[in-house]
């Protein structure tokens, strides 16, 4: 039996010792971060950061829904990828088209996940959406079209796309031989149910792809057309939340596709030209958010209202300054680490280059002062606490500057690899995201109300960090078990 | 053609719920000057127009594993 298993390609059906392992740990973060919510559900909310804005001088979004926008907006580059490769004819980004379209399902199904724990009564808001909600609300399409829409339009394209190989699956004794033929429901790869699952195919993403552009539109609503929130009531809100939502998304699919490349050893199929394909457009994608976000800043400074003022300034030089620095930095040095590889070798561009140790000291160190500074504040500050000492921002700083000069010292490698600077810069612009996820949800809150309350603070506490990570740790695997059963790229005849 | 009939009536099913949903169940579009425009005239109505996103999609499912017409249908592939 063991001799067929093997003959399943890209290591579906095989278990090995490092595999339960890895699986091991996942499950004891995600068992960690029921626990936590665990404790949320008996003590109530007041176990988290979360607390009335104005009233309480808090946040009543944090993490969960920062997380949340976060996790909508990766979903967005599986299935238009997916929808692009079909409707563009490209060809040759087809052996990403299945990572894309699985990061869109699991992404997807984190969001949902992410917006439970924000509710005090998670049971009774999933029933009153469905019994009272208002098709006319932002917050409606959200849960409907981005979290029921688009997750169920995802599963349909990506159930039909997978049918072809799990039919070439079904003919190879395995163990998963029963779920291959469920899976296939009949298909037998015949040129006529080639022509229709082409052409069932080419309008399910000629649906799809106004669909995922509406359902994120109106997460940015969601803040957009709030009037009374200096910060959020902005037109740009919903481009920008779009822009922001393919720069995530392709960023962790250049990600993704790298360690598929790397541990299936499949240099050929997923080639460099994918990754020079996908780093061009996200390196597009950010000029455009930069853009963006300068003309907002520019807007809001110059003729804005006092406390839309204020608030820039606090996102600027105050309390979230360290934030959005770090996020615009891993913007900026994620987008030169894409165009690196392009610089043609005729121009002199000198790459700054570092000794192996000094980087290697230069990244424990950052790691270091981050901790340090974790222990310090018992969690990551995202505004001082009224009353609060000094922080000891220099700190941050410290931790900002060694970050860029170890990604600095692998310049040099950039300039080499595409599939390297691909992957650097798709985690340099993730945790741009999260930043700036981070920035659109709490300073409004805290320093944008337009009622006469002080500034607020919101600080994180260990079961916020828990849940968060426990949901990051669910997504791994269910990509990674799915990856176990289910051939993660298109499956050639020949194989 | 019995295929592309059911998937033309799911299509149309869909789209019709989710029309009949937003402008006749749910609450009504308007300036609000009352309650009423803040409830649902039905019940649920989000429920529906959901279902009728849903159905749309399914078509697509229809439409690959509805057997020709005629009843020949395939068996398994192994």
């Amino acid at each position: 039996m063991s001799v067929q298993v093997q003959r399943l390609p890209y290591g579906v059906g095989r278990f090995q010792v490092g595999f339960w392992l890895f699986i091991l740990v996942l499950l004891s973060v995600v068992g960690w971060g029921i626990y936590a919510y665990s404790r949320q559900l008996v003590e109530g909310l007041v176990v988290t950061g979360l607390r009335d804005i104005g009233t309480m001088g808090g946040a009543a979004w944090g993490l969960y829904i920062a997380f949340d926008v976060y996790f909508v907006g990766v979903s967005f580059a599986g299935i238009t990828m997916a929808a692009l490769i079909r409707l563009l004819r490209l060809e040759e980004l087809r052996p990403v088209s299945r990572m894309a379209e699985l990061l869109t399902i699991v992404a997807l199904v984190l969001a949902a996940f992410s917006v439970l724990p924000d509710l005090g009564q998670p049971v009774r808001g999933i029933v009153n959406l469905l019994r009272y909600a208002r098709p006319q609300s932002p917050f409606f399409g959200t849960f409907t079209l981005v979290i029921s829409g688009y997750l169920f339009a995802s599963l349909v394209y990506f159930y039909l796309d997978g049918r072809r190989d799990a039919a070439l699956l079904a003919r190879i004794p395995s163990p998963l031989q029963g779920f291959y033929r469920l899976w296939a429901a009949g298909y037998r790869d015949t040129p006529a149910e080639r022509e229709r699952h082409h052409r069932a195919a080419f309008w399910l993403a000629i649906a799809i792809v106004p669909l995922l552009v509406t359902a994120h539109s109106t997460l940015g609503f969601v803040f957009g057309i709030q009037s009374g929130r200096p910060g959020w009531f902005s037109t740009l809100q919903a481009p920008a939340f779009v822009v922001m939502a393919g720069v995530s998304g392709i960023g962790l699919l250049l990600v993704i596709a790298a360690v598929f490349r790397h541990v299936l050893g499949e240099r050929e199929r997923l080639h460099e030209a994918i990754f020079r394909w996908l780093g061009g457009l996200l390196a597009l994608l950010v000029l455009v958010y930069l853009y963006f976000t300068v003309a907002e800043l520019l807007t809001t400074t110059y003729t804005g209202h006092e406390t839309e003022v204020r608030l820039t300034l606090a996102l600027l030089t105050g309390p979230y300054a360290w934030l959005f620095w770090v996020s615009m930095g891993a913007l900026v040095l994620g987008l030169v680490a894409l165009l690196l590889p392009y610089v043609p070798s005729v121009v002199p561009v000198r790459v700054p280059s570092f000794r192996p140790a000094f980087t290697r000291a230069a990244g424990l160190a950052a790691a270091g002062a981050g901790l340090l500074l974790m222990i310090h504040r018992h969690g990551p500050r995202l505004a001082p606490a009224a009353g609060a000492g000094p922080e000891p921002e220099w700190v941050g700083w410290v931790l900002a500057g060694l970050a860029v000069v170890f990604v600095l010292s692998w310049f040099p490698l950039f300039a080499r690899s595409v599939v390297a600077a691909g992957v650097a810069g798709g985690l340099l612009v993730n945790v741009a995201a999260v930043g700036k996820r981070l920035l659109i949800v709490v300073p409004s809150q805290t320093h944008g109300t337009l009622l006469p309350y002080g500034p607020g603070s919101y600080t994180p506490t260990w079961v916020e960090y828990s849940v968060v990570a426990g949901l990051f740790a669910l997504g791994t695997l269910l990509y990674t078990l799915f990856v176990k059963v289910f051939p993660i790229m298109e499956v050639a005849e020949e194989q | 053609m019995m295929r592309a009939a059911w998937t033309l009536l799911l299509v149309v099913a869909g789209f019709a719920l989710q029309a009949v949903s937003y402008f006749f169940l749910a609450a009504p579009l308007g300036v609000p000057t009352g309650p009423v425009y803040s409830n649902p005239r039905v019940p649920f109505a989000p429920a529906v127009f959901i279902l009728g996103v849903m159905l749309v999609f399914l078509a697509a499912v229809v439409y690959e594993l509805l057997p020709e017409s005629g009843g020949r249908t395939h068996r398994g592939t192994g």
